[in-house]
């Protein structure tokens, strides 16, 4: 069959194919060159030109040079974007290319293939609930230009209608699938998407942290088997900084290789002793970092341990990403140092800082026992006039000289540089660890949130026989900063709703606002257990808990039951399963009155027409009379004139009131 | 002398298509009056249908390979809105009645038109009929209240024509399954064949004065023989209303007398001289049509048959049937 008539898009197709073009690229934002949203810009303006008859269609060679234009643009940019990035700007030009010069149905379709396909990749970079739920909005927009290319003479909503009805009769299977379709392993490497890094550095140098705690963003949130620490054991590890250059602590080289080799080891050890349980959902950061307390293993896939007992991600964070987590809190760390590793905690820069370390070594001098001396260095802190401040003043290149000796002010990475500099001139292997701090307890959900803010950085020791051991030289400053947490230190407004002053924190100051705020991070995070984070033990634990031991025919006859119940329902809501036309209702009505009436005495003969059967009823029940020749005009209105439908409708409301006030008299008679 | 093959594409069936056929006539035995339910809609997807499933393919595998539970999830409400959309089809067709009427008269070579009478309890959209191969009516909306949709049927034999089976298809409403049925409406027409011209090929079998047929056998407006009411014209003598056609209710009208004037004219396929008995054929269609238009009174014969003089038009389509149904050459 050609392209007839009725393969041209109507206007109406046309109108919604407008709204389906902004609301479908608007999303994708970020992900746009500049170039791409320029030559979408153009379609979509030409588009509009088309619909209101103000333009023709492009010609052909401006269709093919812009085309040809992006490509090109497209295939310079895709180095400096990633394969991934340039890809999704090709489909997204590819879309709004086809978009102006779709001619037919058929172009149509493609141009909605596409949209589903434009709307799974903006799913890629973003999960929130709410946002999931604009995108099941946009699909459903989607789906009723469909819609509107067979109901073309109607108005926007009845599409709206349909296409709404579709999607919503369509979810509860969608569910059903969701539950019991099997999840596999990724089946074969993907791009990933090139986007910036948010969260911890690799490398921290003076006033790194500072920028992060003017972050509200959310770092990760964590569920635990039970109850969980205390806030001042809450020290979240990210990265262990063991090379100083006299500006900034970064990872060492060894480290760096098996990170990027995934050489270390990923098998649960041996560990004894108290152990926590709880899993981590951590927010996309484009990095591999993962959080962890203590000595931490995990079985979740693609993750390994490191030989510094950090978690590592084999795939860098795109998306929320959920693991569990088993951590030793007494386990010991490293209870022998090998000398490579030991010298590596040992070194500092030659010349850097000279006055730290004539200090450091009056108190190797003063204590010779390494933990004497580390607790007179820590004490330091508290019997000098130290304060702990976001903004320090500036420092020069002698950045710990400067520190300790002349602002004495300055938040944990100066403390923290500052200590484990002096424990490694002072001869105790020393390092600097970056992660967080606490974390804010959400009672009605019971997890704890952990926010960039709460970005930290403190000093682990290594003694001989007890291993590595954690010093935090802020709590000294200021106690409450660990025990209570960064609340209770800081306000809010003083630092981290600094760069966002929109953040839903600030509801904090509002009780019944932060009920409300909680509860919505509540839904947030369930969202991210239960939908974002569902994967195969998740499914066996719900299956089990609905069907009790799993077995093959169970879950068949539970697929078959619940299948035909929803394809039941949906006939009906369609309109399929009224097998019985709506009766009478008048004449129903009238038939109860003549029932009643019978009963008194009082019977119609088949042949006996409604006014006949009324003379009768006036003369042989006088007290109903009156009623009764009323409902009687009634009915003969109803039956055989032909009425008006504003009129038959307020007649037979006044029909059916009458037969029900009629029908008690009649029973009381 | 049933001609159920299309004369365009009569190429010989198949052996699948002669069992679907079969099957089908089992199924879906012909009648006037079809309403059509589950047991005579068919759904299948389309080929959108068919990307629509690669579609949600591609999208569980990108949502497999980025372990990612949204677009998973995308995928599966789109398989789930296709299984939606197999329930929507088969409501898009259930419970629609069509029936067959007669049809108008044709010649052969002439597109044929054979109206359908469609209606439906509930709502539907976009319904598209046809005859194979030929024209796709679409109607955009079918609703309680019957409307007709005219058929086209092309077809080039003369004949008694029966179409093959009338195709009811729908996509709506997203075009991802295509529902249709094949239904026979037991519908036929009898095909005139093509008229050609012949001015000198009219015989008159009872007399033998060959010269003058084309004037005799014409009647002239007069007074003895009753011919026919037609449409009182105002003015008209009040003396040939027909007054108890009026009091029948039926409208004023007028009786038309006539005289016969000579002989009756006679028909005949034998006396023409075109070689080809089709050619014949259409010759006597012609002349026939010219006869009637003329109002002459004239008989047919074919063969042993004969049909007796008169005129009218009743009179023409017996003779034009008669002559369409002649059986072909070698199909005795």
């Amino acid at each position: 069959m050609k392209p007839s008539q009725q393969e041209i898009i109507s206007r109406h197709s046309l109108l919604w194919l407008l709204i389906i073009n902004v609301v479908i690229l608007l999303p994708l934002y970020d992900k746009l060159t500049p170039w791409t949203m320029a030559i979408c810009g153009i379609c979509l303006v030409w588009r509009y030109g088309i619909f209101m008859g103000k333009v023709a269609k492009p010609p052909r060679f401006l269709v093919t040079s812009l085309a040809l234009a992006s490509a090109l643009t497209l295939a310079l940019v895709t180095s400096k974007i990633g394969l991934l990035n340039g890809l999704i700007n090709l489909l997204i030009l590819g879309y709004s290319l086809k978009y102006i010069e779709m001619i037919d149905r058929r172009d149509v379709r493609i141009v909605v293939i596409v949209g589903y396909i434009l709307i799974a990749i903006t799913l890629l970079g973003q999960q929130s609930i709410y946002f999931s739920i604009l995108l099941i909005f946009i699909a459903t927009i989607n789906t009723c230009v469909l819609v509107s290319l067979y109901r073309e003479d109607v108005k926007l909503n009845e599409t709206a209608r349909i296409g709404v009805s579709l999607i919503i009769q369509s979810l509860p299977l969608a569910a059903l699938l969701f539950l019991v379709f099997p999840r596999l392993p990724p089946l074969w490497m993907m791009p990933q998407l090139k986007t910036a890094q948010t969260g911890l550095s690799d490398e921290v140098s003076f006033g790194e942290i500072g920028r992060l705690t003017r972050s509200t963003a959310l770092a990760f949130r964590v569920k635990f088997d039970g109850t969980p620490p205390m806030n001042h054991q809450l020290y979240w590890r990210a990265l262990v900084l063991e090379d100083y250059d006299g500006q900034t602590w970064t990872r060492h080289e060894s480290i760096k290789t098996l990170e990027s080799n995934n050489l270390a080891s990923s098998s649960m050890p041996s560990a004894t002793g108290p152990w926590l349980n709880y899993s981590v959902i951590a927010e996309k950061s484009n990095q591999h970092w993962l959080f962890a307390l203590d000595v931490a293993f995990s079985d979740t896939l693609d993750i390994i341990q490191l030989p510094d007992y950090r978690l590592y991600s084999t795939k860098s964070l795109t998306q929320t990403f959920q693991y569990n987590v088993k951590s030793f809190t007494s386990v010991p760390m490293d209870l022998s140092l090998t000398d490579n590793v030991r010298n590596i905690n040992l070194r500092l820069p030659e010349q850097s800082n000279p006055r730290t370390h004539q200090l450091a070594e009056s108190f190797a001098t003063r204590y010779p026992n390494p933990v004497k001396r580390l607790n007179a260095m820590m004490s330091y802190f508290t019997e000098q006039a130290y304060f702990y401040t976001l903004s320090p003043p500036p420092v020069g290149p002698q950045q710990i000289d400067d520190f300790l000796l002349e602002n004495k002010a300055g938040f944990c990475v100066h403390y923290a540089s500052a200590l484990t500099f002096m424990a490694r001139a002072s001869g105790i292997p020393a390092r600097m660890v970056t992660g967080y701090q606490g974390g804010e307890w959400n009672k009605r959900a019971q997890y704890l949130s952990i926010y960039q803010y709460m970005a930290h950085a403190w000093v682990e020791v290594w003694l001989e026989g007890r291993g590595w051991i954690r010093l935090d030289p802020t709590s000294m400053i200021a106690p409450e900063r660990i025990l209570e947490g960064f609340d209770a230190y800081f306000q809010g407004r003083n630092s981290y709703f600094i760069d966002s002053p929109f953040s839903a924190l600030r509801l904090r100051d509002y009780p019944l606002l932060n009920e409300l705020r909680l509860t919505l991070a509540s839904i947030d995070f369930y969202w991210s257990v239960w939908v974002l984070g569902f994967d195969s033990s998740k499914q066996e634990q719900v299956l089990h808990q609905l069907l009790g031991t799993i077995t093959k025919q169970k879950l068949a006859f539970f697929m078959l039951t619940s299948l035909s119940l929803i394809i039941l329902v949906i006939a009906y809501s369609a309109g399929l399963l009224h097998f019985t036309r709506d009766k009478d209702k008048v004449s129903s009505a009238y038939l109860r009155v003549c029932r009643l009436l019978h009963k008194k005495g009082v019977s119609r003969r088949l042949d006996q027409g409604p006014l006949d059967f009324c003379l009768k009823v006036e003369t042989q029940l006088p007290v109903i009379a009156e009623d009764f020749s009323q409902l009687t005009q009634y009915y003969i209105a109803l039956k055989y004139r032909t009425l008006t439908a504003s009129g038959r409708k307020s007649t037979t409301k006044l029909f059916i009131r009458l037969s029900r006030k009629l029908k008690l008299k009649i029973i009381k008679l | 002398m049933m001609n159920r093959a299309n004369p365009i594409t009569s190429t010989k069936p198949s052996r699948a298509s002669l069992w679907w056929n079969t099957w089908l006539a089992r199924r879906l035995p012909p009648s006037k009056q079809v309403t059509l339910a589950h047991k005579s809609i068919f759904i299948l997807p389309t080929g959108f249908g068919l990307l629509w499933a690669g579609l949600i393919l591609l999208l569980f595998i990108l949502g497999t390979n980025y372990q990612n539970n949204l677009i998973i999830g995308l995928s599966f409400l789109l398989a789930s809105l296709f299984n939606t959309c197999i329930i929507y089809s088969y409501k898009n067709l259930a419970g629609l009645s069509l029936s067959s009427s007669s049809s108008p008269q044709a010649y052969a070579g002439e597109t044929l038109v054979f109206p359908v009478k469609v209606s439906s309890k509930q709502a539907q959209f976009e319904v598209l009929l046809s005859y194979p191969d030929n024209q796709v009516n679409v109607i955009k909306v079918i609703k309680q209240e019957s409307q007709v949709s005219l058929l086209q049927f092309n077809n080039l034999t003369r004949g008694r024509i029966f179409p093959r089976r009338l195709k009811i298809e729908s996509r709506y409403p997203l075009g991802l399954c295509r529902a249709w049925s094949h239904i026979d409406l037991d519908n036929q027409v009898i095909v005139f064949a093509n008229p050609i011209e012949s001015q000198s090929e009219l015989s008159a079998l009872e007399t033998d004065d060959i010269s003058h047929t084309l004037n005799r056998g014409v009647h002239v407006q007069g007074v003895d023989e009753f011919k026919g009411l037609r449409q009182h014209i105002p003015g008209e003598s009040l003396k040939q209303v027909a007054w108890k056609q009026l009091a029948q209710g039926r409208g004023m009208l007028s009786k038309e007398f006539q005289q016969p004037q000579g002989q009756p004219l006679w028909l005949t396929l034998d006396n023409l001289s075109s070689a080809d008995i089709e050619e014949r054929i259409s010759q006597l269609t012609w002349s026939i049509d010219k006869l009637s238009e003329r109002g002459h009174i004239f008989g047919l014969v074919i063969g042993q048959h004969k049909i007796s003089p008169s005129d009218g038009e009743s009179h023409r389509l017996l003779c034009q049937q008669s002559i369409a149904l002649l059986p072909f050459r070698g199909q005795r």
